[in-house]
């Protein structure tokens, strides 16, 4: 059966008692009621036999995955399969399942826990739960090139040439708006954050960073956000403030009832952020690329994702004017080196290394979830180094225990020399910015 | 008691349109360089909260800072209202706005008395009526200092207009001090579906003596699709501040006495 066209990916939404549908997103031909009805039916009659239903394979490609919350919502996500030709099945149901936590994080980080919990009234809820359409359409579409946290729950940040006086104002900032979690988010990356925003759940940090970057695409210059933090308060929610200090730098503050969004932009934003315009657009300079230019990459690398493991941040970039000598085999696009790397890191972390998941799951969410493939669980020890070849580009994973990194070289590279490659790459980024 | 009745009076009376400034004035050779200040590439220039339009020296421009709400049940076009007036991407679905969005405007105003030159820098605070409801701080922060309100209603929805005299009756009275009162009727391009007639319009206009402003359809990259409504606030908002400075004046004269 091949129930959605390839590539389209469709969510809906019901309540997990009595599987009333609330909500279907994605996909411009919505699936029949049928459908969606025997979607529920069988999740039900597995519960039923004691048996948790957690996804399935169609003959086309395609893909259902399901998962209840809290007891109380049902989320299931029918992939047309065949994003882009790329990736087998795994990939894909690594990819959905994370897009299930997402938006249910969404969802809670707009309406709270309590709302989607004791629902008292469905219709009510049905129009509450509009208010998360943005959020989760943004995450179904996930055109956001360069971002690559909804994937990884690990912080996409950008390392500006300047990092001392930026934090410095921050820190201040924050401090004079009565609260302790700030930061700077540059080109939709966190430039600089403060030290208890880092010790926020790495999801909710990447969650955050969602919401932070649909707010200043739309070009408003400030915010008050009541958002409730899925982990850290699921029930109470708090302000989240934003200024666009310049187009493509915005600082963020998560505060209570004071200061005033008024008083906090025309007493505090340019008492601390008018000294620093010029570090601004140093940082807004560094762009898309993530590292200040004081980093010299090797030549011969295409993309990279530098995760580092302790802090849960990662950066990222995609290097577009890299010389390619006559007669070799052309370099993938831009766009598509984007999709490689997330392909290739979903590749390594299922079967090769440890699938870094966060603190915030219950053991038995994390059994119902296990990704990682037998194979893996087979190893008597844990691979290092890992790589991959294709018709595309030839791809290396490095892990430590401080960091993992995920890189792209171009086919004429020896397969051989990955290795020293990478091994460079990582001293240089380290090296030069002590990430 | 007596001086204050008044001059509530007086604010109460709009000022007619061109009167205080310059209608049109984007139209006129010598607005150039004041009007290049807010285009980019012939689009609008999107300012941070640290950039304003820059004259050079020799031209010095005041800036007059104001705050504007943006009230109308949810769908009605707020958030469309205030991207369309700052020259930002309107969207084109749907999406409720789930806290305050402010935007910031920035349009230069010739004052018809001197010839005096000002940047008016409006601020329009967008709530999303479903956030309102269901945040109670929301509607406080929104109202703090506020200077205007634009009461909006969607031509393709009759509801939203037969509320308008219940929502502009919430702004009247004491505690709110004055406010400059707008209407704008939003989705006029949409007259195939149009659900409010332009008689009533009238009736509504003559009733409240608030005018009525009209927005909608595709924006063009020029400033005539949005000139005649920012001349009107800003109208409204000068002849406003006006006022309340003779009584301000009249206040300390009397204490003088
Ligand atoms: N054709 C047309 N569509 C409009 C106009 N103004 C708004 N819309 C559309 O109406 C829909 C709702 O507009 P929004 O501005 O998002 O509504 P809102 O008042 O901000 O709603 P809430 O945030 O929920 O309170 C969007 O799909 C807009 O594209 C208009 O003048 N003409
Ligand atoms: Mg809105």
């Amino acid at each position: 059966m091949m129930m959605l066209q390839h590539g389209s990916t469709q969510l809906l939404c019901l309540t997990a008692s009595s599987g009333v549908p609330l909500f279907t997103r994605g996909a411009s031909k919505q699936l029949p009621f049928s459908v969606i009805g025997s979607l529920n039916g069988v999740h039900m009659f597995g519960a039923g036999h004691g048996v948790v239903l957690s996804s399935c394979e169609t003959e086309g490609g395609g893909k259902v995955v399901w998962r209840v919350f809290q007891d109380s919502m049902m989320l299931i996500v029918v992939s047309g399969g065949g994003q882009d030709g790329a990736g087998d099945s795994k990939e894909d149901e690594v990819r959905l399942q994370r897009l299930l936590e997402n938006v249910w994080s969404c969802m809670v980080l707009v309406l709270g826990q309590d709302e989607l919990t004791n629902v008292r009234n469905v219709e009510r809820l049905k129009r509450d739960l509009r208010s998360c359409f943005s959020l989760i359409d943004q995450l179904l579409e996930d055109r956001q090139e360069g971002i690559l946290g909804n994937l990884t729950h690990c912080a996409d940040s950008l390392l500006p040439p300047n990092p001392t006086l930026l934090q410095e104002a921050l820190d201040g900032f924050t401090q004079a708006a009565d609260s302790e979690f700030g930061c700077l988010i540059v080109h939709g990356r966190i430039a600089a954050a403060t030290e208890k925003w880092w010790r926020l759940a790495p999801p909710e940090v990447v969650l955050l960073s969602a919401l932070i970057r649909s707010l200043s695409a739309s070009g408003s210059a400030s915010c008050d956000y009541p958002v409730f933090l899925p982990q850290g308060s699921p029930t109470v929610a708090h302000r989240l403030l934003r200024f666009q200090l310049l187009p493509g730098a915005d600082v963020c503050v998560l505060c209570g009832p004071t200061p005033s969004l008024h008083s906090a932009e025309s007493g505090m934003v340019g008492r601390f952020w008018t000294p620093l315009v010029e570090t601004l657009r140093d940082c807004l300079a560094v762009g898309e690329h993530s590292l200040p230019r004081s980093v010299s990459l090797r030549p011969d690398v295409l993309a990279l994702l530098l995760i580092n493991r302790e802090t849960r941040r990662s950066v990222s970039c995609v290097r577009t004017s890299t010389n390619r000598p006559l007669g070799d085999p052309p370099l993938p696009s831009k766009a598509r080196c984007w999709e490689i790397l997330k392909l290739f890191y979903i590749f390594s972390t299922t079967r090769y290394f440890n699938q870094e998941e966060t603190l915030c799951v219950s053991p038995e969410e994390r059994a119902q979830r296990a990704n990682t493939d037998d194979f893996v669980l087979g190893f008597s020890h844990q691979p290092l180094q890992c790589y991959l070849v294709t018709e595309e580009c030839k791809s290396y994973g490095l892990q430590t225990p401080q960091h993992q990194l995920f890189l792209l070289a171009p086919l004429s590279v020896p397969t051989f020399a990955l290795r020293t490659v990478a091994t460079q790459t990582l001293s240089d980024i380290v090296g030069a910015t002590g990430f | 008691m007596l001086t204050r009745g008044n001059n509530n009076n007086m604010a109460q009376v709009s000022p007619s349109s061109g009167s205080i400034i310059v209608a049109d004035w984007h139209r006129c050779k010598d607005s150039k360089e004041y009007f290049s200040k807010i285009l980019h590439k012939k689009r609008r220039k999107n300012f941070g909260l640290l950039e304003s339009p820059v004259m050079p020296p020799h031209v010095a421009v005041d800036t007059v800072h104001y705050k504007i709400f943006l009230s109308g049940k949810s769908g009605v076009g707020k958030t469309a209202l205030a991207a369309r007036l700052a020259g930002l991407n309107i969207p084109n679905m749907h999406y409720e706005t789930t806290g305050i969005e402010t935007t910031v405007v920035y349009w230069p105003v010739k004052l018809r008395e001197n010839g005096r030159v000002l940047f008016f820098r409006l601020q329009l605070w967008d709530c999303g009526e479903n956030a309102l409801r269901r945040f109670d701080h929301l509607l406080p922060a929104c109202k703090e200092q506020v200077d205007a309100v634009l009461f909006l209603f969607s031509f393709t929805d009759r509801t939203s207009f037969d509320d308008l005299s219940n929502q502009i009756a919430k702004w009247t009275g004491a505690p709110v001090g004055r406010v400059v009162k707008l209407v704008v009727g939003t989705k006029f391009d949409l007259f195939m579906h149009c659900d409010v007639a332009e008689r009533d319009v009238r009736n509504f206009q003559e009733t409240w003596s608030v005018p009525v402003l009209r927005v909608g359809g595709e924006v063009s990259d020029g400033l005539g699709d949005v000139a005649s409504l920012l001349n009107c606030l800003a109208e409204h908002l000068w002849h406003q501040d006006c006022v309340s400075a003779r009584r301000h004046s009249q206040q300390e004269t009397g204490t003088v006495l």
